[in-house]
């Protein structure tokens, strides 16, 4: 794929902040192409959220930030204030996993859909109301709500609101920040297959941060796992999880309570994912890896063919799911 | 067979709880019972009914009408709110919420709040020895004793949880999505805690969670709840591979797996909603 074709292109990211051992990312690269949705998964603090609103160039003050974030081939990180409100005004927005924190409640949500296009699109008010009913007919809500305030609706159809007010003015990217975690699975359904219709009617690139494997693998084309903020390993969907290459996708998959699995111990990960405010030598994921060696501790990996672990290219790791995995 | 196996003494029955707030009926007709040792999941989406279940179980809340007994005992009979009754029915049933941050005083130590509530059942027994068995029981060292809730990770706030809420050694642990806050290596890790808890002390847990994986894990009998009411229970392994009612399945199409089409599930879903109100289910009605 060129770089053309790539609706967010992130090279090298690294972020430091004050009063920590190690940065928060360390040198992440990852690519969302144009009608694509990209999973980027990992354990809370892996840095997937942080990852995710960098592209928003929404970072924490008092960041260290290196390497570059391109979003349709411009870079996020050295944009003047200007350009930055044009960019999330337009070409990409975002959806929030609690959209009652992220909606104004004393404001209609007829005003919370076009206060951004009336503010930034001059075209005035009245076709930012044209776009509203058509979007808000494309995510399955009547005019109705265009008049009404946000505790009048369910969490559910709130989201909705969320991802019509994300698609107004027609982004090229979508990032989307847990959106479904705060919802119930059959709400969640609805919610995913809005999303995939959305990305086959208006080709919206999407960058979709979850802890869900189950669902990640099944709505996204490619994969990122995250762990320590660095990318640990990266693929196809179906490749990944179905033959996962790095030890810790094969534990994440391994210690995931599953349906069709027999109810025995699960396989936990010992241990817990390292503190900022510890230092990491060699890989951030030895310290509870089954397979660590001493080189693992001492030498940093580098990802190579989409995974950054030494031991990639001798170890076989079938999932618990095939039945042969050897318990810890 | 579809009734669920009642022994001869369940540890907890629950029959005929209705409640009702305004014109919603949160709470109908909810009845089933658990047995000394077994693990039963209450799943169903929120609105359900199964969190206001488990808060009248433990006393949370009153029921409108309906009984919950405790080993024979019935609890939901006595008002009266003396403070050795009050203890007694804490004694019987303990809760472990979903967020464990919340439920600790951010500036109590561990070790001295699990003391604090050695102290208030048990005054004559010796509370340092059993705080450190508790901690370990939980696999927290004794150095976990001096730590700040804050300074402790979610998992770990989720063990202290645990370890006080087993202090007062309950017959029924009722643990409302204790695990759903939790990274999923983590919850391994207290699932597979509580499993172990479970096999040593006969402990019986009442698990709601929305999480069909988690149910299929850690319990042996299912009942799902659906506005209010159950409308299908069974052994887990039956409910799960072998769903009845359309609600059922809908939550089990709901999960996420490769191949999966949720276009398809929201379809169900809105087929579902326009059905009438569920007539509570019958163990006998099978549908073919």
């Amino acid at each position: 794929m060129s770089a053309a074709t790539h609706v967010l292109e992130i090279d090298g990211l690294t972020l430091r902040l004050p009063r920590t051992a190690r940065p928060v990312l360390d040198g992440v690269d990852l690519t969302v192409g144009a009608s694509e949705i990209v999973a980027l998964v990992g354990e809370s603090g892996s840095g997937k959220s942080m990852t995710l609103r960098t592209a928003l160039g929404l970072l924490p003050r008092q960041a260290a930030v290196g390497g570059s974030v391109r979003v349709a081939g411009e870079d996020v990180l050295t944009m003047t204030p200007a350009r930055l409100r044009d960019l999330r005004a337009g070409t990409a927005s975002m959806i929030f996993q609690d959209p009652r924190a992220a909606i104004n409640p004393l404001r209609r949500l007829g005003d919370f859909l076009t206060e951004s296009a009336r503010i930034n699109g001059g075209a005035g008010g009245e076709r930012a109301v044209v776009r509203a009913r058509h979007l808000l007919a494309a995510v399955g809500l009547t005019d109705r709500v265009l008049s009404q305030y946000p505790h009048e609706l369910s969490g559910g159809m709130l989201q909705r609101i969320m991802i019509a007010s994300a698609l107004m003015n027609d982004p090229g990217l979508l990032l989307c920040d847990e959106p479904t975690t705060a919802l119930d699975v059959t709400t969640q359904a609805e919610i995913v297959a809005l999303l995939a219709d959305l990305r086959n009617t208006f080709g919206t690139g999407m960058l979709f941060v979850t802890h869900d494997l189950g669902l990640a693998a099944a709505i996204s084309d490619r994969v990122f796992v995250m762990y320590a903020g660095r990318i640990v390993e990266h693929g196809p969907a179906g490749s990944l999880f179905g033959a996962p290459r790095h030890p810790y996708t094969a534990a994440l998959l391994d210690s995931t309570p599953r349906l069709e699995a027999p109810s025995e111990r699960l396989a936990a990960i010992p241990g817990q994912p390292p503190d900022l405010r510890a230092p990491l030598s060699g890989c951030p994921f030895a310290a509870r890896c089954a397979y660590a060696i001493e080189r693992c501790r001492a030498e940093r990996p580098e990802p190579e063919n989409g995974v950054a672990c030494h031991r990639a290219g001798e170890l076989v790791l079938a999932t618990v799911r095939e039945g042969d995995r050897p318990r810890a | 067979m579809h009734e669920m196996t009642g022994g001869a003494d369940p540890v907890l029955r629950v029959s005929g709880l209705r409640k009702t707030y305004g014109v919603v009926r949160a709470v109908d007709d909810v009845s089933f019972t658990l047995d000394k040792g077994r693990s039963l999941g209450v799943v169903g989406e929120s609105g359900s009914g199964k969190t206001t279940t488990a808060r009248i179980i433990v006393g949370l809340e009153h029921a409108d009408t309906g009984q919950v007994a405790v080993a024979g005992r019935d609890r939901t009979e006595s008002r009266r709110h003396g403070r050795a009754e009050r203890l007694r029915r804490a004694r019987e049933v303990q809760m472990v919420f979903q967020d464990p941050f919340l439920s600790l005083d951010p500036r109590i130590p561990v070790g001295t709040a699990l003391r604090e509530t050695l102290r208030l059942h048990f005054p004559r027994r010796d509370g340092a020895a059993r705080v450190a068995e508790l901690l370990d029981q939980v696999g927290l060292g004794e150095r976990a004793a001096a730590a700040l809730p804050r300074e402790l990770s979610g998992g770990q706030r989720q063990r202290v949880a645990i370890a006080r809420a087993l202090a007062v050694e309950p017959a029924v642990l009722v643990l409302d999505e204790a695990v759903a806050a939790l990274d999923v290596s983590v919850q391994a890790q207290i699932l597979n805690l509580l499993a172990d808890i479970r096999e040593q002390t006969g402990i019986g847990y009442l698990f709601i969670t929305h999480d069909l994986g988690v149910v299929r894990c850690v319990t042996d009998d299912v009942v799902v709840m659906w506005r209010g009411a159950i409308v299908e229970r069974g052994p887990t392994e039956r409910v799960l591979a072998a769903p009845e009612h359309p609600y059922t399945r809908l939550l089990l199409d709901s999960v996420p797996r490769p191949g999966w089409d949720p276009g398809r599930v929201a379809a169900d879903r809105r087929a579902l909603a326009s059905t009438a109100a569920p007539s509570p289910s019958s163990p006998d009605h099978r549908k073919s």
